[in-house]
């Protein structure tokens, strides 16, 4: 969030959306979706995917627009196209994936508000071209997949001894569930650990 | 003229009347399956309530729901089941808040107006792993054959260790959904109850 310009190459916007400038573990954003979504592999995949979407697509959409945005409205511009988005998704999954639909329930149209699509938007997109922009955004939200799905398999396994809905042979059996793992607590911590074993690599990655 | 007052309110105008013109097309296209889909989950769940109805396929659903029940006359009554033009149980509607989000489906109850045949929950969002296993065999069977209580409580959920032969067994971690869902399976049948002797004086 240092205003970078158009300096980046596609191979830098890639590894800082992945891994050096990681939404949930560098930037901390979108944290209320980590917690949310995250307690079954299957919902967590398509959250993941439509949040990528919807970022790349918006972030496009600011950067091609950003020319002839006055200043005083940018964020509403923002807004609205995040919001657009958003909504095609919701309507899509609706018609298209009713079951789906149903079990994200009221997640989907809070992608508008999650940090991740307006900090990219405002951080990135405000002063770059759209197709790297369009990367940006995508790369960023598939950062953020990455951790929410590894969250996710941790606390189905040991929640539910499931993964993805299919039983595991050691975990759906002798494990004893821990029942705190589906409960919205269960992932905090595995937010936190995550949070912790990420910075230690990456803390190591520096000094070497 | 970019930073003029008036280009931003021309400008953001534009652009919101743009995209809602977009969405509400993108809506208006979709309505019809979106109404059909939910028409369809409705229809299956009703069907599921009563054992012997066995059908796979959307398409199929819908050609016995609409072969086979009956609508009610009254709005929040119960739809009739019909088949071969025989009354043979009723398929009540339920729905209401559940632990996180509302939970939505159909109870089937037999001609005697006391036995359930069957229950489906085809709308819920309750906790993964705990209170949503109510869309698990081993919770829903147990209503079929299970008999009503006289009462503002026909329906019991209780803790396995104090439910009897005629309770269902609550899941355990899940109190909270078993007992909202007691009480608007309880709500719905109660007030079914009064229509229906309001109906036969």
């Amino acid at each position: 969030m240092n205003g970078q310009t158009t300096t980046k190459t596609t191979n830098q916007i890639i590894l800082d959306g992945l891994w050096r400038d990681n939404p949930i573990f560098r930037q901390i954003l979108g944290i209320c979706s980590t917690l949310a979504v995250t307690n079954n592999v299957t919902n967590t995949a398509v959250m993941c995917i439509s949040l990528s979407l919807v970022t790349a697509l918006s972030c496009a959409t600011v950067s091609a627009l950003k020319e002839w945005t006055p200043k005083t409205v940018r964020m509403m511009v923002q807004v609205l196209i995040i919001a657009f988005y958003v909504i095609i998704v919701d309507i899509l999954l609706r018609a298209y994936w009713p079951d789906m639909s149903r079990s994200l329930g009221p997640y989907v149209g809070l992608i508008i508000t999650n940090c991740i699509v307006m900090g990219r938007c405002e951080a990135f997109a405000q002063s770059n071209r759209p197709w790297p922009s369009f990367l940006d955004g995508l790369f960023s939200g598939l950062g953020y997949s990455v951790i929410l799905l590894v969250i996710a398999a941790i606390r189905e396994v040991m929640g539910m001894g499931t993964l993805a809905g299919y039983p595991l042979p050691y975990f759906s059996t002798q494990w004893d569930k821990w029942v705190i793992m589906v409960m919205p607590p269960g992932a905090f911590f595995v937010l936190a650990c995550l949070l912790w074993v990420c910075r230690s690599i990456g803390i190591k990655g520096k000094k070497a | 003229m970019k930073e003029s007052r008036y280009f931003a309110v021309v400008y953001m105008f534009v652009l919101t009347a743009i995209c809602s013109t977009l969405l509400i097309g993108l809506a208006r296209l979709t309505e019809a399956k979106v109404k059909s889909n939910e028409q369809i989950a409705f229809e299956r769940a009703a069907l599921a309530v009563f054992p012997s109805v066995q059908v796979q396929s959307d398409a199929e659903v819908h050609a016995v729901f609409t072969k086979d029940f009956a609508a009610p006359k009254v709005s929040g009554d119960a739809y009739e089941y019909r088949p071969q033009g025989q009354l043979a149980g009723y398929a009540l509607p339920f729905a209401g808040q559940g632990f996180w989000a509302p939970i939505r489906g159909v109870i089937g109850i037999g001609t005697d107006f006391k036995t359930i045949t069957g229950i489906w929950f085809y709308e819920q969002a309750e906790t993964p792993g705990l209170g949503a296993r109510i869309v698990e065999p081993f919770f829903y069977e147990q209503f079929a054959g299970k008999q009503f209580d006289e009462g503002l409580r026909p329906i019991r959920i209780r803790a396995p260790a104090e439910a009897t032969e005629r309770d269902i067994q609550a899941i355990t971690g899940a109190t909270q959904t078993c007992v909202r869902l007691e009480k608007l399976l309880n709500d719905a049948v109660t007030q079914w109850r009064q229509k229906k002797e309001a109906a036969q004086p």
